[in-house]
């Protein structure tokens, strides 16, 4: 009989910074997962980043985690998104090479102490009163754990469609999780079906590269890891990009009768910001071209992952639609794109530690609470994998703020509004966007990271660096001025074309739009560049951050007002019947999170502030 | 840090005096703004009420009174003005000005339960308070402006989400193609809501959004002494009273001053179900119209008579007349009320409840008024911003946020700011796949 403190089902995304996290913090920890072969793969795109998305991996790379790491272990081609815009929308995006990926990441788990890996499918959970006791693997080996993380992503009761032809499986190649699915439909949780897609993979010598314009990768290369160096690195490549046009319109348009998600047989609920290139030709009619990126999946693969038609129409026409494209003229289809339906569970039935609310012990991560996307799944996983270990010892779990972090947003978004459609991550979706920006991830939550001992020496070390770094340039910048009429003064106007008039400290001259930190005299040789953007973002933001500062203050203190499980919102007084209901259905756990529903006024707010303060006295007696 | 909070603490209309209250950490710094140096705490100070500029709204008196020893148990400041809407609402004007935030309904007494100031047996009556102010501002809000002002400002708001569609967009979607031009676009969207915002700005100022007046009707069966009531309010004999069903054929109206607002009161043909000739249809087709256009409409019943309630989808006030015909006098509610107009019983509780329901005092309104000018000009501070942003390209997720703050403002004002609206709008308007 095995027996361990955290087992963890799945070695996806989320799975293996759930497992990797519990290590970390010293748990004993079990990795289940049906192929061991496979952990760490990238089931869709072969990217990592992009622009909210290289938010959160940054933030999962801030408290020790493994995803930007690996990335850039695995890294074929960096570009930095919205370059020309400010730092705190700039986002780093990286292809891959699919199995250094998985190398890496498997790697990582390998050396990892105190973590067990078990190649099996699970077939029951055994629950006893309201809590986890144990799982049952095949040939009904028992494996005991205190909590139970299930990182199930797509395999809950998958369907794959690939025109009218239909048949179960969670990912090409693999078979879906049926009993489990079964399983977990007879828990008090509200379960759905989602859809998600993925293209054609197409051989890579059947294209005409010379039709495709090519799309460097950016230099010096923006590295996703906080502590990754230059030295371990692929060699980097070009991606390319062509466009569908109104013949492949066409053939779409034709073909929709053989269409699962236009006949009906797709349920499930698919993102309206990833559509399959049926949805696109449909919703905007008007338009006549849509554009493809072609991405290698990886340095020797054969394979072309192009990025923008996911669909699931059948063979025969995703072959004719691929070739009416320019340069895909004589592209082959490997592996035709697919739909798949999965089951998830709405994650209103969860608490803001990831646990769910019904089973003490048992906790969701990734696609199975309605996410998609990586960099959303580790997010949850690390989360979940803390929160678990946390759990353990009877210690408060880790919650982290809207304010501090894209990975709080995206679990106060889930847990609190719950979602219906593949929730995906945006910077828009954050009130403070210019405060929790991708260079500052480390000094957001690095620290708490190490109290929690999940952030290793090499991340510590680079973390004080930076902050000392910064803190001593930003005095240094208030400091050092330009005088008129100085070769300082007339070396910047040449560079930016600013002009000096009178005496001007460096932060005042930053300040200006088109002055960077680059610009200005005595600059640090060196200097990381997440550093710069520190002090960029520090000073150009100055008045918007003290302005949000201000705002979360307010805030904190409705943040750090509980709201007990126990509160009957039928007694309180003045509250409207929507709103009651409302509550009831939600029941939030802090003052601040029900002030974010949507209908609950701040009349309603003021009225249960006043009722809790109430009852907090009627117990105390 | 928590916010410090002003508005009139006396009960709203014309009295002798007005006290204006702050409470909050700025209340000392507020209150000397408009007082000069205050007296120490619970010492009343005889002073000129001035503006930034120099210029004095009111002499009156001021007294500090130090945390913890206050209402709040905040630090207050307490003003004591002349009982006139107009000063109350320069000196809350100019408090905002200093740095105070308009109290939010029941906020003061909220405030003070959450110190401890008031206990546990009181809890109730806190929340009925929050309650019943807040459905109060909702009303003056409702009834003080124009129902143009906002609809303008909801067309405003759409317009100002449609521009943060193309800047986040931009932003959160940088491969999808957002045309340059539909950025230049943006900007002149943006110009345009800014100029439109000072102008209602202006005019709120102005004080043209607040409605002329207001409008009761008087309806009810015939001879339930509908034009009698409208007498008694009047002081004086308007309409043509007698003791036979149908003596009123045409809709005659008056304007009263009720405790500082002018409030039309309509008087109506009597209603039932078959008229006995044209001219009484025509009556009760007046009738109806006018209830069309009421603010609030008073269904009056002879109290001894057994008649069947009309069912109107307007705030409505039973008033049961004729009561002096009643052994004993029943008591009101917030929905019912007993007079006799022959004998002027029960007439100033009538008042009362029309004040309650138009939601005025005219305090009440031009501190809903005051509400949405602040609104209105945090906006266009916002908007300007966002304009700035755009023209010196200090990058675009300045201008979205602005923007975002922008529409917070208004939002204040109609309707609050969802997120996912805004998503909504983006996947519907572009085409993102990636």
């Amino acid at each position: 009989m095995d027996k361990y403190q955290i087992i963890v089902v799945g070695g996806g995304h989320a799975g293996v910074e759930a497992a990797s996290a519990a290590a970390r913090m010293g748990a004993q920890t079990c990795l289940v997962t049906h192929s061991i072969e496979k952990i760490g793969e990238m089931s869709c795109n072969p990217a990592i980043g992009g622009i909210g998305k290289s938010h959160l991996a940054k933030e999962v790379d801030a408290l020790g985690g493994l995803m930007a790491r690996a990335a850039d272990e695995a890294g074929i081609h960096y570009r930095v998104l919205n370059s020309t815009k400010g730092q705190a929308v700039r986002a780093t995006r990286v292809q891959t090479d699919r199995d250094l990926y998985r190398k890496a990441i498997q790697k990582f788990l390998n050396d990892q102490p105190n973590l067990t890996i078990v190649e099996a499918s699970v077939e029951d959970i055994v629950i006893k009163n309201r809590k986890i006791c144990s799982i049952v693997i095949d040939q009904g080996q028992q494996l005991y754990g205190e909590k139970l993380i299930l990182t199930t992503g797509t395999f809950l009761g998958g369907i794959m469609h690939t025109g009218l032809k239909q048949k179960p499986g969670g990912r090409v190649g693999d078979p879906p999780s049926i009993r489990l699915a079964k399983k977990l439909r007879e828990l008090p949780l509200s379960v759905g079906r989602l859809k998600t897609g993925t293209p054609p993979r197409l051989l890579k010598n059947s294209i005409d590269w010379s039709q495709l314009s090519p799309q460097p990768g950016d230099l010096p290369t923006p590295l996703l890891s906080y502590i990754s160096s230059n030295t371990t690195r692929p060699p980097q490549i070009e991606c390319f990009m062509t466009r569908t046009n109104k013949t492949t319109h066409q053939i779409i348009r034709d073909s929709l009768t053989e269409s699962p998600m236009y006949t009906g047989i797709i349920e499930g609920v698919g993102p309206r910001y990833c559509p399959s290139i049926e949805d696109k030709v449909i919703r905007f009619s008007e338009r006549d071209s849509h554009q493809i990126f072609a991405e290698p999946e990886g340095i020797t693969s054969e394979l072309i992952y192009p990025n923008g038609i996911s669909t699931s129409l059948p063979h025969a026409a995703q072959e004719e639609m691929v070739r009416s494209i320019k340069g895909f003229e004589e592209a082959e289809i490997v592996r035709p794109g697919y739909a798949i339906e999965y089951d998830y569970f709405n994650p209103t039935g969860l608490y803001h530690s990831l646990e769910t609310r019904c089973i003490e012990g048992l906790y969701f991560a990734g696609q199975i609470n309605g996410t998609t996307g990586y960099e959303e799944a580790a997010a949850q996983g690390l989360i979940a994998g803390i929160n678990a270990t946390l759990s353990l010892e009877k210690k408060e779990p880790l919650t982290l703020g809207r304010h501090e972090a894209y990975m709080g947003v995206l679990i106060d978004d889930l847990v609190s509004l719950g979602t219906k459609e593949p929730y995906r991550m945006f910077t828009s979706r954050a009130e403070y966007r210019l405060i929790m920006r991708e260079d500052n991830a480390d000094m957001r939550l690095t620290k708490k990271g190490k109290q929690l001992g999940l952030v290793g020496d090499r991340l510590w070390q680079a973390y004080e660096e930076k902050r000392e770094t910064a803190q001593q340039e930003l005095l240094r910048l208030s400091r050092q001025k330009i005088i008129p009429e100085t070769k300082e003064a007339e070396l910047l106007e040449k560079e930016t074309g600013e002009k000096i008039n009178s005496p001007k400290s460096l932060k005042e001259i930053l300040k200006r739009p088109k002055v960077s930190y680059t610009d200005l005299p005595g600059q640090l040789h060196g200097i990381h560049r997440s550093a710069i953007d520190e002090i960029e973002a520090s000073i150009k933001y100055a008045g918007y951050i003290e302005r949000q500062r201000v705002d979360i203050e307010r805030l904190q203190k409705n943040e750090n007002t509980i709201i007990p499980d126990t509160v009957i919102y039928e007694n309180v007084v003045g509250l409207s019947n929507e709103v009651k209901q409302k509550l009831t259905e939600a029941r939030p756990q802090s003052l601040a999170r029900a002030s974010r529903l949507p209908g609950v006024t701040p009349a309603a707010v003021s009225l249960l502030m006043v009722y809790l303060k109430k009852e907090r006295k009627r117990k105390a007696g | 840090m928590t916010s410090t909070i002003i508005a009139p603490a006396s009960a709203p209309g014309r009295g002798g005096i007005s006290v204006i209250r702050l409470s909050g950490p700025l209340a000392v710094k507020v209150g000397e703004a408009l007082c000069g140096r205050l007296e120490k705490p619970w010492k009343l100070k005889h002073c000129k009420i001035k503006r930034k500029d120099g210029n004095v709204i009111d002499t009156g008196l001021v007294v500090f009174f130090k945390s913890p020893n206050s209402y709040t148990g905040e630090d207050v400041v307490e003003i004591h003005s002349h009982g006139n809407p107009k000063i109350v609402d320069l000196i809350v004007e100019e408090g905002v000005t200093c740095g105070a935030e308009i109290a939010g309904p029941g906020e003061f007494t909220k405030r003070a339960y959450l110190n401890n100031k008031i206990d546990l047996a009181q809890a109730e009556s806190v929340a009925d308070l929050i309650s019943a102010q807040t459905e109060e501002a909702a009303l003056a809000a409702h009834n003080s402006l124009s129902g143009q002002f906002s609809s303008d400002i909801n067309s405003c708001i759409d317009s100002l989400v449609k521009s943060r569609v193309y800047v986040e967009a931009s932003i959160d979607f940088p491969d999808e193609e957002v045309e340059l031009a539909e950025l230049a676009q943006t900007r002149s969207e943006i110009k345009k809501q800014l100029d439109f915002i000072e102008e209602t700005l202006a005019s709120a100022k102005r004080g043209v959004l607040v409605r002329e007046g207001f409008s009761v009707v008087i309806v009810g069966p015939p001879n339930a002494g509908k034009s009698t009531l409208l007498n008694a309010l009047a002081k004086k004999d308007l309409a043509i009273t007698s003791d036979e069903a149908g003596t009123t054929r045409d809709s005659i109206s008056v304007n009263l001053n009720l405790g500082g607002v002018v409030v039309e009161f309509v008087d109506t043909a009597g209603l039932r179900k078959k008229p006995d000739n044209e001219i009484e249809k025509e009556g009760i087709k007046r009738a109806l119209d006018a209830v069309q256009g009421a603010n609030l409409v008073l269904q009056v019943f002879d109290v001894t008579k057994e008649e069947k309630l009309d069912v109107f989808e307007k705030e409505t006030v039973t008033v049961f007349n004729k009561c002096d015909l009643l052994d004993c006098f029943p008591e009101d509610s917030l929905s019912k009320v007993f007079v006799s107009s022959e004998k002027g019983l029960g007439l100033d509780r009538l008042v009362d409840l029309v004040l309650f329901k138009l939601g005025v005092g005219e305090e009440t309104v031009l501190l809903s008024r005051r509400r949405h000018v602040t609104c209105l000009q945090d906006c266009v501070d916002c908007l300007s911003s966002s304009l700035s942003a755009l023209d010196g390209e200090e990058g675009l997720e300045l201008v979205a946020e602005n923007l975002l703050a922008a529409q917070k403002c208004l939002g204040k004002i109609t309707r609050p700011v969802s997120s996912d609206d805004l998503l909504g709008e983006i996947f519907s308007e572009f085409c993102i796949g990636k």
